[in-house]
């Protein structure tokens, strides 16, 4: 068979991976190791474990090394590698309450239960560039450990305060159901809202913080500003059942932000004389989503439907943003598709009518 | 033991497959439940895979689940083996699945496409996997997932088909290009990927089994070989393949394939496996040029007439019909009750004129209709009159399906002649009967109609619910109804956004007698116009339901509507019929005093 039309275009697409080979990976610098990367981008590896929805810091770290810094690029790359391997087991449920505090703010309250901890954080450090001509010079300054009591380490929430109080609705209906597996079915409306929260969990953090301002500032939305009840970063600890005493048993601890937000209910068919919470939780530190999470969550539940609908569907960063790039590919036996139907358009001497069409596709 | 478990994940890890085993088998069930349902989708649990959401990963992994060793992959795009992405895919394939690979169709047993299928004749060797970008083909007429699901369960594809009687009226031709919706096994309509219309009919009934993954909506669907596979249109309006310019491949000569640009101003064959081999001379032409679609070439001469102007073939009045039913009714309500709150039929104690309030004093539950009952004779129009508040919306609500009531019976001899409650249907079923059974006229046209569609699309609406598929009889009969309703012809391709409110009422009464319904419900149909335009509506209803074989309830606060338009009314307060009678009766002489105040308020 003389025909070997494949060729060409391989060839064109080797060159391009020696490229990036090259450049990336024999670039005339030191090589960026994966604890270089994880100690120095401890806030991208946390974003690429996040949006991939895979604990792991040294897998998260080589993703980004070989995504040359692109979270979305990394991310996809570290759930493809998941998509290879078997699943041995399941975690069990976490009781967030378990959470030992690295960080942790109520600002809600003056002087909570528990401590206000800082902890690692430059938010209320100038955003002044620093230009180092070369590593630190070594200094004592050790910070203070991390609070060792129980009650610091594990600060009661302010949540449950207001429950004290009764000033917060009680959702909890007693059923206990199944949390929906967003990787191992799809999730699309109407759906529980474990479905919309691990969706949420998993979103880019763009698409979130993105579709929260746009109902502050934008043309239309119901999402209103909350009042933050929690935010915390932390350590929990993650069990799986022993294969052969069916117990649970720990083997490992994961970090995670936390955020408890509290919405003033006003509307018509509410509760006027009770707040409501929302909730986010996602892998790693990574305020800014678990805050969106927290706010989206609540608004869901109050404004329902299309809400759903754009959670659940829309804010995958995989999902939109491979759908945008795909416009990159060849696209001409479609484009020679749509004129073919201008020149026929032309053709019927018709005229045009000044009205809209009744739906528009996507092709 | 823990350590054996990890080699054994080990071992099989080396095989560097790009989905677990787990992951295939959950793919592959997807895939059987699609054939088993042609044009189906099959929501699976998709997975990532190395390329991009949108780059293939539905068909690669409909590819990884379907294929294994001893099978042979070719991979393509726009029909070219060389295209980069089809190269990429194909090297992932054939790299981790031990399979062969290879450009020619012939020797293929798998073949994956991105917009195109192959111009080599297909057999029941092959199965070609489509990547799909967009699954749903009702996205563009509805934007809500879980609608649009319903409107698949239910068959309920009016929409996409005003979609295109809109295009036609606008266009002169239907202007879809790729991706043409198709209906499959006549069951369900199904987006065919962005393949050209060209390679459309190539799915009708063929050998070969097709298979569409879309990977970023997690849909999996199929056509089975030998399945019907009909592209959308009228029956009077041939669909239309690309192509028809006496062009020709400037490097093989053939003039039945798909063509693209190729430089130059020449055109050449998007599948450049076809064209190498039929300039080798490796090429079985007679079968290619069998199943070519060349029969669908565009005929201008076949088009429709757009905007040529309907003209009205003047015919009798339709005579009145015969009453076909033996029944005594058309419709026939009982004890019907709506409480809206807590504690149902026990909150209705308490309530009533008697009592001067709808609200339980027990459970603070509004009881907006209780006890209604009343049925409505073949060609007879009923009244339901009283204040707003009074319930008669509320009753006809649950009448036209819209809520459902907390107690009652309701028959209508043209459902089962009258032997079903339909209370106890589902809403499905109740949706179905507004379809050619009900005629619903709402206060707000608004609310009855699409304001962006033309007025012929609007009826057009319910005809091609009712199954009407000619777009010269949908044009013809959509005419003769405005022209009923007087509303101008020359209008009637026009946005009913551009209408007053009058004629959009009247475009609103015309849309529900399209099918010709036995019963028509009409809620407070002039209420919300001005006076003079109010009489003139009166005046069209009152000759329409006088000429047809219709049964009417018609809902109003104005007794001057309900004598114009009624034989027998029924008088309701506070979700109680409190009077009812002959409405000439009632109108000269009513015995209930707030029926008295609702005359004496239309005589002023």
């Amino acid at each position: 068979m003389g025909y070997s039309g494949a060729r060409g275009g391989l060839e064109a697409i080797l060159a391009a991976e020696r490229h990036v080979r090259h450049e990336r990976d024999h670039a005339p610098v030191p090589w960026a190791g994966t604890e270089q990367i994880t100690a120095r981008f401890r806030l991208a590896v946390d974003r690429v474990m996040g949006e991939a929805g895979l604990y792991d810091e040294p897998t998260a770290a080589h993703a980004f090394r070989q995504a040359e810094g692109d979270t979305l690029e990394a991310a996809h790359l570290v759930r493809a590698h998941r998509s290879t391997l078997p699943r041995l087991a399941r975690s069990e449920p976490v009781d967030p309450d378990e959470m030992v505090v690295l960080r942790r703010i109520v600002p809600a309250h003056r002087t909570p239960d528990g401590p206000q901890l800082l902890g690692r954080t430059s938010d209320y450090t100038g955003r002044l560039l620093e230009r180092p001509d070369g590593p630190p010079s070594p200094n004592g300054q050790v910070p203070a450990p991390v609070a060792q009591a129980d009650g610091e380490r594990r600060p009661r929430r302010f949540s449950a305060m207001l429950r004290e109080m009764d000033l917060l609705v009680d959702h909890r209906t007693g059923a206990d159901p199944e949390p929906f597996d967003v990787t191992r079915r799809p999730a699309r409306p109407p759906a529980p809202r474990s479905a919309v929260l691990a969706s949420m969990a998993r979103a880019e953090t763009g698409a979130l913080v993105g579709l929260w301002y746009r109902s502050i500032l934008g043309p239309d939305g119901n999402i209103h500003e909350v009042t933050l009840g929690e935010v915390r970063h932390g350590r929990l600890p993650l069990r799986v059942r022993h294969p052969h005493t069916g117990r649970p048993v720990r083997i490992g601890t994961f970090r995670a932000t936390e955020t408890e937000a509290l919405e003033d209910l006003d509307g018509a068919e509410e509760d006027r004389a009770r707040f409501d919470l929302g909730y986010g939780l996602c892998f790693g530190h990574n305020e800014r989503k678990s805050i969106a999470m927290a706010n989206l969550d609540v608004a869901c539940r109050r404004f329902g439907a299309s809400l759903e609908q754009v959670l659940l569907l829309t804010i995958d960063g995989l999902d939109s943003g491979g759908f945008l790039e795909h416009l990159k590919l060849p696209h001409y036996v479609t484009f020679r598709s749509m004129v073919d139907r201008k020149l026929a358009v032309r053709t019927t001497g018709e005229r045009v009518r000044a009205t809209d069409p009744l739906g528009r596709d996507c092709r | 033991m823990i350590t054996e478990l990890l080699s054994e994940i080990d071992d099989s890890a080396g095989r560097a497959g790009l989905l677990d085993d787990g992951a295939r088998r959950e793919i592959r069930r997807a895939t059987l439940t699609a054939v088993c349902v042609p044009g189906y989708q099959v929501p699976f649990g998709s997975r990532e895979m190395p390329v991009a959401r949108g780059w293939g990963s539905g068909g690669l992994q409909v590819t990884l689940a379907v294929i294994g060793e001893p099978d042979t992959v070719k991979v393509i795009d726009q029909g070219d083996d060389a295209g980069v992405n089809a190269t990429n895919l194909r090297r992932m394939i054939a790299g981790t699945e031990g399979c062969e690979e290879s450009t020619d169709s012939r020797d293929a047993t798998v073949i994956q496409t991105r917009h195109r299928v192959p111009e080599q004749p297909l057999t029941a060797e092959h199965v070609l996997v489509l990547q799909v970008p967009v699954p749903e083909p009702l996205r563009g007429v509805e934007r809500s997932t879980a609608e649009c699901d319903r409107m698949h369960a239910e068959g309920d594809y009016a929409a996409i088909w005003v979609s295109l009687y809109e295009d036609l009226v606008r266009n002169g031709v239907i202007t879809r290009s790729t991706g043409y919706p198709v209906l499959v096994d006549g069951r369900y309509v199904m987006a065919t990927t962005p393949i050209p219309r060209w390679d459309v009919p190539r799915l009708h009934r063929s050998p070969h089994l097709s298979l569409f993954g879309a990977g970023r909506e997690k849909r999996i669907y199929a056509v089975p070989p030998d399945t019907d596979v009909e592209p959308l249109t009228f029956d009077d309006v041939p669909f239309e393949v690309e192509g028809g310019h006496e062009q020709q491949c400037a490097l093989c000569g053939s003039s039945d394939t798909f063509l693209v640009e190729g430089g130059g101003g020449r055109t050449i064959c998007s599948d450049t496996e076809w064209c190498a081999r039929v300039a080798e001379g490796d090429a079985d032409l007679e079968a290619h040029a069998k199943q070519a679609p060349l029969h669908l070439l565009p005929d201008p001469a076949r088009r429709v007439r757009t905007a040529a102007p309907v003209t009205l073939v003047a015919r009798p009045e339709p005579a009145r019909r015969p009453v076909v039913s033996a029944a005594e009714w058309t419709l026939q309500v009982a004890g019907l009750g709506k409480v809206h709150g807590l504690g149902g039929a026990d909150a209705v104690a308490g309530t009533g004129p008697e009592h001067g309030t709808a609200i339980s004093p027990t459970t603070g539950a509004i009881v907006a209709a209780w006890d209604v009952g009343f049925d409505v004779a073949p060609g007879e129009a009923v009244g339901l009159i009283g204040e707003s508040g009074s319930g008669k919306s509320t009753v006809l609500r649950c009448l036209v399906g819209e809520e459902s009531p907390t107690a009652g019976v309701l028959h209508l001899a043209a459902v089962d002649a009258g032997a079903t409650d339909l209370f106890t249907l589902d809403a499905a079923a109740r949706r179905k009967l507004r379809v050619d059974v009900l005629g619903y006229v709402q206060q707000d046209p608004s609310a009855g109609l699409s304001l962006n569609v033309s007025a012929g699309g609007n009826i057009a609406e319910r005809l091609t619910a009712a199954g009407w598929r000619s777009y010269h009889a949908i044009r013809q009969r959509a005419a003769e109804l405005l022209d009923r309703v007087e509303v101008p012809l020359s209008r009637m391709d026009d946005p009913v956004k551009t209408f007053s409110g009058g004629m959009r009422q009247r475009v609103q009464i015309a849309k529900a007698l399209a099918t010709d319904p036995a019963l028509l419900l009409l809620d407070e149909p002039t209420t919300g116009l001005d006076a003079s335009v109010a009489a003139g509506v009166l005046d069209l209803l009152r000759g329409l339901l006088a000429e047809r074989d219709v049964a009417a309830v018609v809902v109003s606060h104005d007794f001057a509507v309900i004598e114009t338009l009624t034989e027998r009314a029924v008088v309701m307060q506070l979700g109680r019929v409190v009077e009812h009678g002959l409405t000439d009766q009632l109108f000269a002489d009513p015995h209930h005093p707030y029926t008295q105040r609702l005359v004496a308020a239309a005589r002023r």
